[in-house]
């Protein structure tokens, strides 16, 4: 079953390719606009012998993974303490919800005039698109808190810290996985956007200059990049869950089916 | 499994505290760090033919020998350069003369310091057009008033020059309807008819020509003689506080600038490295011209004509702007 799914993907990919070959070459587009497979395959090995590539790689990561991380971090313990401290929530729920809608891509002045072309725009502009996936997977999972559990740990005697890290904490981790895994892809989505859009060094930058520069098969290349690395993201992402998830029914279940 | 989780998050913690330690460093060396006599300056720039001499410059040792080390960025437009230079983040930035107006009579302190770059000054040979798709029943900048003219930004330069060469081509430069759109993907709109004519500069003017677009007019070089089309400029604390480094910066850019004028062969060479043209555009594309001292009499034509058209809220001061 499982080769056959293989089989039938690897068909699916080889019959898109094929066609991103034929359609530019029989003129149905044209062919400066949309350069067919074989071009944008060669453009792709230029770009991958070339130094340039590798440092624009290196920053888009740098601004992925820093961003990411510090969102994650802000958006667990602001989640676990707007929780547990009491009437926290209620107070900051409607703050939460206002500013939660703003995309972040609204906010690429603003890091223009504060930090210029630098990493420290792409850092905003992450962090601040990636915190709220984290915060309210938080804020959710702290909530399903079964009250029973929560009851019989304190007729136990187990302290706050005591009950955030054995009661709170396992219940709400699958949420919390789950908001890191949207983030991460957020987070990719929006240091590309900053990239490309304010100029900070990295993919984005290098996608701009290629259609500045009128490359179009080197641009279609390093889109394909973005592709690439999205998909290897989604990847670690689901098998960090996992690992952080093995004991948990939901990815139990997956197992023995 | 938990002690995973806690080693997670504390190396998330870590690494968020360096990062916010590594972003308060970054930005107390901002003045400009200087060590053993050489000055480290960070030039904002656009990866564009017309900042080639910057490179230049680098590559030949025009800055080091005046004691500079240059620090180039590149940014995405020109929106980005004057923020950053004003809030001290540059020390240098380089943005076309009507952007600058603009800034200046928006109260925002900014100062030219050097030349950035000229028109050719020769009709129909300039590194920027004003070009009509292939098959357009346009011969004349004239029939273009009332038609739809692309241009890279609405009210900046484009707009004056394109009105010029109407202007002088006999037509009605009131009744352009302009349209905003990335020189990159003009080439396209005209071939798709979207637009009747395109203000256009190198490579895509290049990339226009060779799909069959015509060239109907020049701007640069309509609006007026060697026009000043872009120049470097800094902040006006920096300039009053750093006149040495500005001087220095000034002399070294006038050497970086006539060398370039005089090897294009190697400007060519050198914008292959910072840009992604491709090898048969960047031989065939025409080169603008690099003058070593911006001409104060074009830009005060810019100026004027601006201020005609509506872009500046008041009178610009073009003395008070200049180096």
């Amino acid at each position: 079953m499982k080769g056959l799914n293989t089989a039938l993907g690897a068909a699916g990919l080889a019959a898109f390719l094929a066609l991103g070959e034929v359609v530019p070459r029989t003129g149905l587009v044209k062919e400066s606009y949309f350069p067919p497979t074989s071009r944008i395959a060669s453009a792709l090995w230029d770009e991958i012998t070339d130094g340039a590539f590798w440092s624009a790689l290196g920053d888009t990561l740098t601004g992925w993974a820093i961003g990411l991380a510090i969102a994650v971090g802000a958006g667990v313990v602001v989640g676990v303490l707007v929780s547990v401290v009491p009437y926290l929530r209620e107070a900051t729920a409607s703050t939460i919800e206002f500013l939660r809608p703003i995309p972040s891509v609204a906010l690429i002045p603003l890091a223009v005039l504060l930090y210029g072309t630098e990493l420290r725009s792409v850092l905003l502009l992450v962090v601040y698109a990636s915190f709220w996936q984290v915060l309210i997977q938080t804020l959710y999972g702290v909530q399903d808190v079964d009250p029973v559990a929560e009851e019989t740990a304190r007729s136990y005697g187990l302290g706050t810290w005591a009950r955030v890290r054995h009661v709170l904490w396992p219940t709400a981790l699958p949420y919390v996985m789950t908001g890191v895994r949207l983030a991460a892809a957020v987070a990719l989505i929006l240091a590309i956007t900053a990239e490309l859009v304010i100029g900070a060094p990295g993919l984005g930058q290098q996608i701009a200059v290629a259609q500045s520069s009128q490359a179009v098969p080197e641009m279609y290349a390093l889109i394909v990049v973005t592709g690439l690395l999205g998909l290897l993201i989604n990847v670690g992402a689901r098998t960090v869950e996992r690992r952080a998830l093995a004991w948990h029914q939901s990815v139990r279940g997956e197992v023995a089916v | 499994m938990r002690r995973l989780i806690a080693g997670l998050a504390t190396g998330t913690f870590l690494l968020a505290a360096t990062a916010c330690g590594s972003s308060g460093g970054s930005g107390s060396s901002g003045g400009g760090a200087s060590s053993g006599g050489t000055t480290t300056i960070k030039v904002s720039t656009i990866p564009i033919v017309d900042t080639a001499p910057l490179y230049v410059g680098q590559a030949k040792g025009f800055y080091a020998k005046h004691g500079l080390k240059l620090s180039i960025s590149q940014a995405q437009g020109g929106a980005a350069i004057v923020p950053g230079v004003v809030s001290g983040q540059y020390q240098f930035g380089f943005s076309n003369v009507t952007s600058l107006l603009i800034a200046q009579t928006n109260n925002v302190p900014v100062k030219a310091v050097a030349e950035g770059v000229n028109s050719t000054g020769k009709e129909n040979a300039d590194f920027c057009g004003l070009v009509v798709p292939k098959g357009s029943s346009i011969t004349s900048a004239k029939q273009l008033a009332g038609k739809k003219v692309a241009v890279n930004n609405l009210n900046n330069i484009g707009d004056t020059t394109v009105r010029a060469s109407v202007r002088k081509a006999g037509g009605d430069p009131s009744k352009i309807k302009f349209v905003e759109l990335p020189f990159d993907q003009m080439p396209a709109a005209l071939d798709k008819g979207q637009v009747d004519g395109a203000f256009i500069v190198e490579p895509a003017f290049t990339q226009a020509k060779s799909e069959g677009a015509k060239n109907v007019g020049s701007p640069f070089v309509d609006a007026a003689a060697n026009l000043t089309v872009a120049m470097f400029f800094t902040s006006q604390q920096y300039a009053q506080k750093n006149p040495d480094v500005v001087k220095r910066f000034q002399a070294a850019t006038k050497e970086a600038l006539a060398y370039s004028d005089k090897n294009p062969a190697e400007v060519r060479k050198i914008v292959g490295t910072y840009t992604k043209i491709p090898a048969a555009l960047l031989s065939k594309m025409t080169l603008p011209h690099w003058p070593a001292e911006p001409n104060q009499a074009s830009i005060e034509t810019l100026a004027k004509e601006g201020r005609q058209d509506g872009l500046f809220k008041s009178a610009p001061d073009v003395d008070k702007l200049m180096p």
